[in-house]
């Protein structure tokens, strides 16, 4: 009996992956994030896919998983790239910024209150200089001789 | 409808509601408060959630196991719904420590060490460079708000609930479980599934192939290569070439925008906005087009 509650346990932690993962990728704006969320989604899976192969004896789950890995880092690489190729026109990683891409019969989504954007910029402490500044060489700034 | 199954009916919905008002909480809102009550609340319906749970029979497995999966689900939380992108990463990060650790549990060693080194090791690092490239300077103010947050915690405590009963009434029906029902008569406690005498054996000696599948002997990595080589070959060349194909197109879609922004790029008219997205639109159509035509030149 202990194989079913071990197998269970693993089942519930997958399904809670895939929900938490779930969850951010509906609500989160940043792209990235939304993407680290989906592949959350996927850790779900590969937990649920190793538990149910070790339930049953068969290696297929531990394939399958080695195949969702793959997957994953292709997945990564076309999705940051894009990501990156759409924030250098659009300027920010907001997704609400391409939403024109939404289906045709839907309103679009107007922020109604912005929090301001640096409200909660951290204030780093700054030293007081001390001591004398060191004699800098004009060629040294363009081209250093030595490191 | 009885009322035992009333009370069965209201703890589900407790539950659920505990779950989605754990994950309202916790998820940006711009500068509403309740991240504390959020967490208490979290805490409180994954400790409902253990309990309801069969535990694993020595003490010693059932700590470990609660460890890791409490690290890998508080890590999940964390890795969604905090405000700044890094220290999602960062979170996520301990999330693939804590599933590279609960697929070493389950005696899947290749997988575990795999996930750490391709996860966090390769995917990650390609997420913290794109982040560190685009992330502007302190909280921007699209990472301190969520875009329906009552409906996706809704949607994540219904997906809770749903996969959690599927397990349950899955497991239920299992011959492990209607024998464990047979054979329970001497006992006058109902809860079958966690006093149950049946074991299930790991290896099934009934037919050759199960048999040497086994998960848990000692040459575990020569038996998992010896069935991905062998029964998956063909698997592992599409998955190798289609790495090859990711590789492709990811330097293809920075190349093509490097082209895109050089003065010879054409020019659409209307808004800024629209503009753009029908430039990106018209890119990536001639994009597609573009690779694959080159893919049938070369093939």
């Amino acid at each position: 009996m202990d194989e079913l509650h071990l197998l269970y346990n693993y089942l519930i932690v997958g399904a809670l992956l895939f929900s938490i993962g779930l969850v951010g990728f509906i609500s989160r704006r940043n792209m990235i994030v939304m993407f680290l969320a989906a592949e959350m989604m996927l850790q779900g899976v590969s937990v649920s896919l190793v538990a149910w192969g070790r339930f049953h004896n068969d290696w297929g789950g531990q394939i399958l998983v080695i195949f969702i890995l793959t997957v994953a880092a292709c997945e990564a690489a076309i999705a940051l790239a894009l990501v990156s190729m759409l924030f250098q026109r659009a300027g920010s990683l907001d997704i609400a910024f391409w939403q024109s891409l939404r289906e045709s019969n839907l309103d679009a989504f107007v922020d109604q209150e912005l929090p301001a954007d640096d409200e909660e910029t951290p204030h780093w402490p700054t030293l007081t200089p001390a001591g004398v500044e060191p004699e800098i060489e004009e060629e040294e700034t363009v081209h250093r001789t030595h490191v | 409808m009885t009322q035992a199954q009333t009370i069965e009916i209201l703890l589900v919905a407790g539950r659920g509601l505990l779950i989605a008002l754990s994950f309202w909480l916790l998820l940006p809102r711009g500068a509403a408060g309740g991240r504390r009550l959020g967490i208490a609340l979290g805490a409180a319906s994954l400790v409902w959630i253990c309990w309801e749970v069969p535990r694993l029979s020595p003490w010693s497995t059932d700590g470990v196991f609660l460890v890791l999966a409490a690290v890998t689900v508080v890590s999940a939380v964390g890795a969604v719904t905090l405000r700044s992108p890094v220290y999602c990463a960062i979170w996520f990060a301990m999330t693939l420590l804590g599933v590279s650790g609960l697929l070493l549990f389950q005696g899947a060693q290749f997988l575990g060490v795999a996930t750490i080194v391709v996860y966090a090791g390769a995917i990650l690092v390609t997420f913290l460079f794109v982040l560190m490239l685009a992330q502007p300077q302190g909280f921007a103010y699209y990472d301190r708000i969520s875009w329906e947050a009552t409906f996706s915690s809704i949607a994540g405590a219904g997906m809770v609930l749903v996969l959690t009963a599927a397990v349950s009434s899955a497991l239920a029906g299992t011959p492990a479980a209607a024998a464990a029902d047979k054979t329970d008569t001497d006992k006058t406690d109902t809860n079958t599934l966690a006093h149950a005498e049946v074991v299930t054996p790991l290896v099934d000696p009934s037919t050759p192939e199960k048999r040497s599948a086994d998960i848990l002997s000692q040459d575990h990595m020569e038996r998992l290569g010896a069935q991905l080589f062998s029964r998956h070959l063909i698997a592992v060349e599409v998955a190798g070439t289609m790495l090859l194909a990711a590789l492709v197109g990811a330097v293809a879609i920075a190349v093509q925008h490097r082209q895109i922004t050089s003065p010879n790029a054409p020019q659409h008219g209307g808004s800024r906005h629209g503009g753009l997205e029908q430039r990106a639109l018209g890119q990536g159509g001639l994009g597609q087009a573009g690779l694959g035509q080159g893919g049938q030149a070369h093939g």
